[in-house]
Order: C-alpha cells, then sequence, then structure tokens
C-alpha cells in the first residue's frame, strides 16, 4: 500500500534521506522510529507528497505521489506533529470541510462524525470556535478529520503529543480497529512502547537510512537484545554510530 | 477511493471556510471591545473624510491653473498610479511568497487530495486581497474627489471600482509567478543579495529621477509653458502604453471626462490582460507549485557553483561533522563552537551578557528577515537620494525662507520614515516575543528588563540612521554647525519618541495569537501607533517651525519664543513617548501579562 524505492532527499549538501526501500502492506500497522534529524518527517512529508524526493519513487495505493498526486492523497490522510486547523471553524464545521474536501456527501459525513466524536469525546467542544481548544482537543480533532474519510492509508508524525492517557489509548485502539479492518498505517514516533504495543513491524531510520527493520523480536535478535525495545533502538542506532565514525578530515582532536 | 473534487469546487469551499472565519473574526473583534470597534470606525471614517478633503482641495487648486490645470491632473493621475503600480508590485511578492512557502493552511491543502489549481487559486486571490487592500483604501477618497470636481455621472464609481479590481489582479499574477520563480531558483543568501541589488538599482533610478533642472527668472516670467513642458516632460515614463497603470488612468479619466469610447478602450484592455495573466496564473503556474514548494524544502545553495564557496561549505561540514558524533585518533571530537564576533563587539561596549544576548537575537533576526532590511533599505534609501537631490535646488538655497522649509519639511519626512519602519518592526517585537514567554519572560532579567533593551537597542540603531540623514540634509542645505546642531537635537528627540510610541504601545495591545508581524501590525494597536505618530510628527515639527530661532521673515523671533517652543516640543515627546513606554514597563512588571486571551 505505501512503497518507497530508493527514495533519496537532499537538503542541499545534507543528505537527509538516502536511498531508502521499503514496502508497506495493506492493513499493517508499521512505525518507524529514529534520533532527531534522523529523516523520519522527511520520509513522512514525501509519503504525504508535501516534498518530491529526489532520486527514486513513493507510491500509495499503487499510485505515485509525483505523477498522479491527486489519486495518491485520495486515499491518503496525514496527520503532522502539529496539525494546522482553521481557527475560527468549530470542531463540527471542521470535519465537514475536510470530509467535503475528500468528495464525501453529508450523509456520509455525519455517519462518520457519529461514529468518531463520541470515541474522541468531542461532542462538548463540537460547536466552539477551534481557537478556544486545549491542544489536547485540537489534536483529537486533527485526528478524527483525518479519519473521517475512512482512508486507506494512514500517514501520522507524533500522534501521542498533547494527549492524555485516556486518549492515547483511544487513538490506540482507533487504529488499531482501523488496521483490522485493512487500513495501513505508518506511524512515527520517538516513544519506542508505542511502537512496541502497537506496530506489526518496525523500521528505524538514522542518519537517513532504513538500518533495521522487522517485528520487535527481529530486532532484539538483530541487536542482540532482549526486553523492551527501547534497548534493541540504543543498539542499533548506537551501533550505527560507532560502525560508520564519520572522522572529519578537517574535524578538531 | 473517494472522488476528488473538481478545481472550482475544491476553490468554493476555501473559499467559504476561509470567509466564515474572516467574518467571525471580525465579529470577534466587535464583540471583544466595543471602544476598540468604535475607535477603528471612527478612525476609518475620519481618514476617508479628511483624505476626501484634502484631495478635494489639491485638485481644485491645480485645476485652477489657467490653461494648465486639467493637463497637470491629468500628469498627477499617471504619476500616482505608476508609482502605486510599483508598489503593489513590490507587496503582492512579499505575500505571494509567504502564502504559497511559508503558510500552514498551504501546507495542510498539499496533503489532500485537493487539486493544486484550487490552492493556487485561493491562495493567490487572498494574497492580492491581502496586498491591495491599502491600495483600494488610499485611492477610494482621491476618486471620490476627482468625481466631485469633475462632475462626473453616478456611474463613473461602479466603474472605477471594476477597474481598480481588475487593476489588481494583474500585479497579483505577477507577485505569484516571481514568488514561484524565487521559490524555484533562490535560496534565502542568493534572494538577499538579488534583494539588495534590486533596491540599489530602485535608488539608483530615484537619484536620478528626481534630479532637477535649472530655471531662471526669464524662464518663469517669460516662458512659463516652455518651462512647465520641460517638466512635465520627466512623467512621461508614467504614460507609457505598456504599463497597466496608464491603462487605468486613461480609462479612469476616459469615464470622467465623458470620453467613454476612450474609457471603453482602454478598460477593455485591462480586462484583457487581467483575465489572460489572471488565467495563466491560475493554470499554468498553478502547476509549478508542488515542485516550488519541495524545492523551497531542499535546495543546494546557487553559489554552491563557485570553488571558494564549496571549500568553505565542505570545512564547515567537516567541523559540525566532528561535533555530530566523529571520532578523531580513536579520541570523541570536541565539538565546533565557533567564536561568536557580534557578541565579542558587544562586550566591547561594555554590556551585561543578557542584554548582549538579546541585542545579538535581534539583529540576526533583523538580518535573516530580508522583509525588515529590505523595507529598511528602500524607505531611508529613497530619502537619502532625495536629500542628495537637495543640492540642485541651487536658486532655492539662495533664500533663507526655502531653505528654513525644506529643513523642516525633511526633518518630517525623516520621522514619518522612521515611525513607518518602528510601527512595522518595533510595535510587534513584544507580541513576538510574548509567544516565546518561556524563554526571555522567565529568564532572571524577566520582561520589563526584556522591553527595556529591546527599546533601546532600536532606538540607537535608528538613530544612526535619522541622524545621519539629518546631518547629510543639514550639509547640503549649508545650514552651519549650530543649525545642524539644532536639527540633529530635535531628531534624536524624536527618534526616541516614536521608538518608544511603538514599543510601548506593543506591550499595552499586544497579539499574542498571530505569528506573522504584518498581521500584528494591522489590528488595532498598529493602527494606533501609526497614528498616534503620524500626529506627534506634525504638531512635533510645527511647533518647532513657528519657534524656529532663525525665524521665517526678516527678524528672528524673540529667544524666549524661540525656547518656549523648543520647551512644548520635549514637553510634546514626553507626553508622546514617555508615557506609553512607562505604562509599558509597569505593565511588562506584571505576572501573566503574556497569557494568551
Amino acid at each position: 500500500m505505501i512503497e518507497l524505492e530508493r527514495v533519496a532527499k537532499h537538503f542541499g549538501d545534507v543528505r537527509a534521506v538516502d536511498g531508502i526501500t521499503l514496502t508497506v502492506r495493506p492493513g499493517e500497522f508499521f512505525c518507524v522510529l529514529g534520533p532527531n534529524a534522523a529523516g523520519k518527517t522527511t520520509t513522512i512529508k514525501m509519503i504525504a507528497g508535501l516534498i518530491r524526493p529526489d532520486h527514486g519513487h513513493v507510491r500509495v495505493g499503487g499510485f505515485d505521489l509525483v505523477t498522479h498526486p491527486i489519486k495518491a492523497r485520495a486515499c491518503l490522510a496525514y496527520v503532522p506533529d502539529f496539525p494546522f486547523l482553521y481557527e475560527k471553524l468549530t470542531p463540527w464545521e471542521f470535519l465537514r470541510f475536510t470530509g467535503q474536501l475528500f468528495g464525501m456527501d453529508d450523509e456520509a459525513i455525519r455517519t462518520g462524525a457519529e461514529d468518531l466524536v463520541p470515541r474522541f469525546h468531542l461532542a462538548e467542544w463540537l460547536h466552539k470556535p477551534i481557537d478556544g481548544l486545549s491542544h489536547g482537543t485540537r489534536q483529537r480533532v486533527a485526528i478524527a478529520s483525518a479519519l473521517l474519510h475512512d482512508p486507506k492509508v494512514f500517514v501520522i508524525d507524533e500522534p501521542m503529543v498533547g494527549l492524555d492517557p485516556h486518549h492515547a489509548r483511544v487513538v490506540k485502539d482507533i487504529l488499531r480497529e482501523r488496521v483490522d479492518r485493512g487500513m495501513t498505517v505508518f506511524l512515527s514516533t520517538h516513544q519506542t512502547s508505542v511502537a512496541e504495543e502497537m506496530a506489526d513491524r518496525v523500521g528505524i531510520i538514522h542518519r537517513g537510512r532504513l538500518v533495521a527493520e522487522g517485528t520487535p523480536s527481529e530486532l532484539h535478535a538483530q541487536a542482540g537484545t532482549n526486553g523492551a525495545l527501547e534497548s534493541a533502538f540504543l543498539a542499533i542506532t548506537d551501533g550505527e554510530r560507532t560502525a560508520t565514525p564519520e572522522t572529519p578530515p578537517g574535524g578538531r582532536a | 477511493m473517494n472522488a476528488p473534487r473538481s478545481a472550482w469546487e475544491g476553490f468554493l469551499l476555501l473559499a467559504r471556510a476561509n470567509g466564515l472565519c474572516a467574518w467571525r473574526r471580525l465579529g470577534a473583534m466587535g464583540g471583544r471591545s466595543r471602544l476598540t470597534a468604535l475607535a477603528t470606525a471612527l478612525f476609518v471614517a475620519a481618514y476617508g473624510l479628511i483624505a476626501f478633503s484634502l484631495f478635494h482641495l489639491g485638485l481644485r487648486f491645480v485645476m485652477r491653473f489657467p490653461g494648465l490645470g486639467s493637463l497637470m491632473v491629468e500628469r498627477l493621475l499617471f504619476l500616482l498610479f505608476a508609482f502605486l503600480m510599483v508598489l503593489l508590485l513590490l507587496s503582492n511578492v512579499v505575500i505571494a511568497y509567504g502564502n504559497l512557502f511559508r503558510n500552514r493552511e498551504a501546507a495542510f491543502l498539499a496533503s489532500l487530495p485537493v487539486p493544486v489549481e484550487a490552492v493556487f487559486t485561493w491562495k493567490v486571490l487572498e494574497g492580492t486581497i491581502l496586498a491591495s487592500w491599502a491600495f483600494v483604501f488610499l485611492v477610494a477618497p482621491l476618486l471620490a474627489a476627482y468625481g466631485v470636481v469633475q462632475r462626473v455621472p453616478w456611474h463613473f464609481y461602479p466603474f472605477a471600482l471594476v477597474l481598480v479590481a481588475l487593476f489588481s489582479a494583474i500585479p497579483g499574477a505577477f507577485g505569484a509567478a516571481t514568488a514561484i520563480a524565487v521559490a524555484r531558483h533562490l535560496d534565502r543568501k542568493a534572494f538577499q543579495v538579488g534583494t539588495l541589488v534590486v533596491v540599489a538599482v530602485l535608488v539608483a533610478v530615484a537619484a536620478r529621477g528626481l534630479r532637477t533642472e535649472e530655471i531662471t527668472d526669464e524662464q518663469l516670467e517669460a516662458r512659463a509653458l516652455a518651462v512647465v513642458d520641460r517638466l512635465l516632460s520627466n512623467t512621461r515614463a508614467a504614460q507609457s502604453p505598456w504599463l497597466p497603470s496608464q491603462w487605468l488612468s486613461a480609462s479612469i479619466q476616459g469615464w470622467g471626462e465623458g470620453a467613454l469610447r476612450t474609457a471603453a478602450f482602454y478598460g477593455l484592455v485591462l480586462a484583457a490582460h487581467s483575465l489572460f495573466l489572471g488565467r495563466l496564473a491560475c493554470s499554468y503556474l498553478a502547476g509549478a507549485l508542488p515542485a516550488a514548494a519541495s524545492a523551497v524544502h531542499g535546495r543546494a545553495s546557487p553559489m554552491a557553483r563557485w570553488q571558494w564557496f564549496r571549500r568553505r561549505e565542505e570545512r564547515r561540514r567537516n567541523l559540525a561533522g566532528a561535533w555530530a558524533g566523529g571520532v578523531v585518533d580513536g579520541q570523541p571530537a570536541r565539538p565546533w563552537l565557533p567564536r561568536d564576533h557580534l557578541d565579542m563587539a558587544l562586550r566591547w561596549a561594555g554590556l551585561r551578557p543578557e542584554t548582549r544576548a538579546i541585542i545579538a537575537k535581534d539583529a540576526r533576526m533583523f538580518w535573516r528577515d530580508t522583509t525588515q532590511w529590505g523595507q529598511t533599505v528602500l524607505l531611508f534609501g529613497l530619502l537619502a537620494g532625495y536629500i542628495i537631490n537637495l543640492r540642485h535646488f541651487s536658486r532655492q538655497l539662495d533664500s533663507g525662507f526655502w531653505v528654513s522649509l525644506v529643513s523642516y519639511l525633511n526633518l518630517g519626512a525623516c520621522a514619518l520614515n522612521l515611525a513607518t519602519l518602528t510601527t512595522r518592526f518595533v510595535f510587534p517585537q513584544f507580541s513576538l516575543e510574548g509567544r516565546r514567554v518561556w524563554l526571555i519572560g522567565l529568564a532572571p532579567m524577566g520582561l520589563q528588563r526584556a522591553v527595556q533593551v529591546k527599546f533601546w537597542t532600536a532606538s540607537w540603531t535608528t538613530l544612526a540612521l535619522t541622524v545621519g540623514l539629518t546631518v547629510l540634509s543639514g550639509g547640503i542645505l549649508r545650514l552651519g554647525p549650530a543649525r545642524i546642531l539644532y536639527f540633529v537635537a530635535a531628531t534624536a528627540v524624536m527618534t526616541f519618541t516614536l521608538n518608544a510610541i511603538a514599543t510601548g504601545l506593543g506591550v499595552l495591545f499586544p497579539n499574542l495569537r498571530e505569528t506573522q508581524p504584518a498581521k500584528i501590525v494591522s489590528g488595532f494597536g498598529g493602527t494606533l501607533c501609526l497614528v498616534l505618530s503620524f500626529v506627534y510628527i506634525v504638531a512635533a515639527v510645527v511647533v518647532l517651525a513657528l519657534g524656529s530661532p532663525w525665524g521665517w521673515r526678516e527678524e528672528p523671533p524673540h529667544p524666549s519664543a524661540a525656547a518656549g517652543a523648543w520647551l512644548l516640543f520635549v514637553l510634546l515627546s514626553v507626553l508622546a513617548g514617555w508615557l506609553p513606554l512607562r505604562l509599558a514597563f509597569v505593565r511588562a512588571s506584571r505576572p501573566g501579562i503574556t497569557e494568551v486571551r
């Protein structure tokens, strides 16, 4: 459902993403982990079609993001770490607006909203302007509106930021349900516990490269660790760091 | 898979959502403070009335010139619309770039299955409206006054409105095309260098264009028509048939004078170009948006083709690489922490570390924000060009009256320029800092001290500009040391006062929700700051001029009158500047000031 084929993106002279090849199957929950500035968000932005790869191809639902952007985005939902919301609309108006952008009719929007609004506990805020809502409530509005059109591919960057434990649980449950019904999830996070709990497969991006991927137990096997996924993550990223020392020609000792 | 919307449907959805937001924002403004809404309405009404009266008086005065009135009004309108078109082009480029590539809504929409034509058309339309409202605000009273003076029929007004709307579309399309080209091909450094070159060229052209011709008394008395013709010949560029401003002026004037065929012809030329360029922008240019947006987020510098630049970047990268976890000789590399030359320079001035930190941060942000220094250079560069050209007023500079008049007008022009900059850049400083309250507001120095540092930094920096221009003006007018010193002192007082007004009102009327300085300035506080600054400047210059120690007639005024005028000027400055600044310091020291309501 999501295919990355030798994808590379350079920011000037910096290789943000360096030849990633990855396929996420339909109905799979894929989590991507990585240190800061590893290239996770750049990868996600290329999957969402916000930036174009310098090399390689990104396909969503079988459609190339560069050659068939509209068809690819029609089966995609993307929630960034700080989602944009129209401050002066109410959550209900925002839900309707995004539903209409995806070509949903009123009936379908209502049906979708009747399912999502109670689960995200948005009823109380549904008709109040978004600019008066807390960060967590905004995050819930953004996730609900992204799920409204029943996307085939759901891409989300740091979904738990600002959510209390109760609503973090709600998001996890809904995503798991949707995945069981065939939705593909591509989730980027720093929380190894989230990846461990939710993911069918985990990928670790480091310095722009996909340095490891597999189930949590496969990653442990690769890293020679056991216990929490965090230990495998630290071993793999630390190993990458020491295995490929970038001794700078002009570096100072 | 859901069916994607057509471009038109997508556009309508975006227009409806944004229209609803704008309507509610307007309603919230009125609901939050009736006083603010009333003051804004009064200000708009007073502006409209005063501007109409002044334009009306001016047009009637010019029209009274025997045989030349109509011709001069015609040339003035051509010139005015040509200048306004240049300003519109600049503002459209800046706003279109921000709206397309630095806008969260645009990024949000880019991930949705909305046709790119819909997003592009909406953002360009939004940008054009934002860039053009001031133009409409300015020309509306002028057109009304022109209509009254010319005794035009009623249908002149709706026709003029349509023409102005059509005209605004052309700079809008140009702004979008330039923004796409800049985003596609230039990085920040290259854009800054390009802006500097454009500004330098504009200043050079203005300095050349403002050069005057020498005219003798005999020419003025015996050959007035020939002299006027020579003067007007300098304005012919504004009548080039290639300029959209010419089509607008010609059509408006044609309709006003009853020449409906001419008016219709130029109106149709304008409409044809507006529609063609608008259509081109929304189809061909829209297709270039995704690639341009992608380029903004990842691009090598165009300077990378030069060897020295590549070597420098490689050295930096190597040093930074050491910091990023490199190992040298088996030992962890020391981080690369280059010396901060700006901080070292400020340390020599004996400033405390927290003061140095704020000054260095503000200086860097000023330099890295091209719009800030670009507008500063443009405004003061044009003023410098004008002042340098004063030397050509050789005959007038022999008359004491003219020297006095020009010197006080220069003082006013310099202060008006400064007021534009303080309102645009100093006023929003606190609102922007308030959003970063966790950083500066919670530091031991506190917000009050931060406000003080900002006031002094802005004042001393702008003082260098204003005093420099005052000395230049005095030298060219051959004023003599005592008189130059007098104007330097007046300029200094006005510089501190204008900075105090902007800093003070910025704290008293903060907008902690907005991240864009331009939008903070466009609120009530920013408008009040600009109006108060202008009122202060007019009052101060009039008081100083009336009590000029060098007099206006043969005999200079009594020394006590001059001293009284200076005292009144200082009192006025204290009242206008010290009071809001003092209130701001008190307010900044209160807890909870940066709470977003």
